[in-house]
């Protein structure tokens, strides 16, 4: 077996040791904190909602509209799309105290954000 | 085999760069508040700097991304690598990527180099990304650990056939300066790599170094900014034979087209550099004399 092949397999070893070690995210361990928000005309329903810090949050996003909207935050980390006359539920991982702004993603005007406290 | 000459790929590099410029200026005029900016993806903001970001999850993007190097210290130099890449990301907290490369090679006169035109797939890599560190709104500071094994057919320098292996290990860090606005970056580089040669000779090298970014959000869709690397080079992986060093300086943009469409470009000169046992100015052994980058990145 060549030095190569020997250099190679130690370090595809040593990645997947550092991949089996990256702690999972801790979202899905405990019982998620539910907002529930409503899209309709183009506006989030409320704009502003609130959840405890150290929780998951479960965004759960009716939109009342005829067309598709996309729930999305970069804050949040998370992107969904919701088609028209539906429901759709985007899970969160438990964040620190702080604003989480997020839109849908197909309009720019339609904004809302999360107080984590 | 490819026709191309140095010149050409220049200018092959510029027009679509220019016209980027253009479309991108165009949008920028809609909304210069940056309080009504939605937030910005901190990945390809800086250039060769890599940013923290990991994108959203269950997000998933096609990249193509080509990084171009010119100039030796004679003849005429130019290589450039392309990678080919899918990345997704499975949760909040890690990234993924893999792909294929090419490569291109035009090369005459230079010296320890054999001449050569060629176009040539090289190989493939994966990447995985993990965010160790989030930014919240009282926290300006973002952390990615990024792995990188690369495997290589065609010698990324000469061109020639190898059995190449790089593990590219970078800290990826980022700050919020100004909210939406100013972003500072930095990466750590430690890339490793062991190379055989047709004729069986086994060599090992090492890179390692470190780079401090600044960009500036001008619209909502254009972030501009400029950089700097500073890169050793080892001919040991354990980082114990030090051969020379050089300080790359340059500026950098990033332009999104539409909210699943964007380009970021940069281009990087060796602004100093010390060959070990040579008293030349600038390394041109182990960097370029320029680099340049162009990346267009599609999400969905």
């Amino acid at each position: 077996m060549s030095k190569v092949t020997i250099m190679m397999r130690k370090l595809a070893f040593a990645a997947l040791c550092a991949i089996a070690v990256l702690p999972a995210s801790p979202s899905r361990a405990q019982q998620a904190t539910e907002v529930q928000l409503t899209y309709s005309k183009g506006q989030f329903q409320p704009s502003e909602v609130r959840a405890p810090a150290d929780k998951p949050v479960a965004f759960r996003v009716k939109n009342l509209d005829a067309k598709a909207m996309e729930f999305e935050s970069k804050s949040l980390r998370v992107e969904k799309v919701v088609a028209a006359n539906s429901e759709g539920v985007i899970n969160v991982r438990a964040l620190k105290p702080g604003r989480y702004e997020f839109y849908d993603d197909f309009n720019e005007k339609a904004r809302g954000a999360l107080i984590v406290q | 085999m490819w026709n191309g000459t140095g010149a050409g790929q220049r200018h092959l590099l510029g027009l679509p760069l220019a016209s980027c410029v253009l479309l991108g200026s165009a949008g920028s005029g809609r909304a210069q508040d940056a309080s009504s900016w939605k937030d910005i993806e901190t990945k390809y903001i800086f250039g060769f700097t890599t940013g923290s970001g990991i994108g959203l999850e269950g997000e998933k993007e096609f990249t193509v991304d080509t990084i171009g190097r010119f100039g030796k210290r004679d003849g005429h130099y130019a290589a450039t690598e392309t990678k080919y890449e899918f990345e997704f990301t499975p949760s909040q907290f890690i990234q993924i990527e893999f792909g294929a490369l090419g490569s291109t090679h035009n090369i005459a006169g230079v010296t320890d180099l054999d001449d050569r035109r060629q176009v040539a797939a090289t190989g493939g890599f994966a990447e995985l990304r993990y965010l160790a560190i989030e930014r919240t709104s009282s926290n300006p500071l973002s952390v990615t650990l990024a792995v990188e094994p690369t495997v290589r057919l065609i010698d990324e320098t000469s061109g020639t056939r190898v059995h190449n292996f790089e593990f590219e290990t970078t800290v990826n860090a980022d700050l919020e300066l100004m909210k939406n606005r100013l972003f500072a970056g930095f990466n750590l580089l430690y890339e490793p790599e062991v190379t055989s040669t047709l004729m069986g000779e086994v060599q090992r090298e090492a890179k390692f170094g470190g780079s401090a970014a600044l960009s500036l959000r001008i619209a909502s869709n254009v972030v501009v900014g400029g950089e700097v690397w500073y890169l050793r080079h080892y001919d040991a992986a354990n980082l114990t034979a030090f051969t020379g060093d050089a300080v790359m300086l340059g500026p950098s943009i990033y332009i999104q087209f539409t909210p699943k469409m964007f380009m970021t470009a940069a281009w990087n000169a060796q602004v100093w550099g010390r060959e070990i046992g040579n008293p030349v100015s600038l390394n041109l052994a182990e960097f370029q004399r320029h680099r340049a980058r162009l990346k267009f990145a599609w999400e969905f």
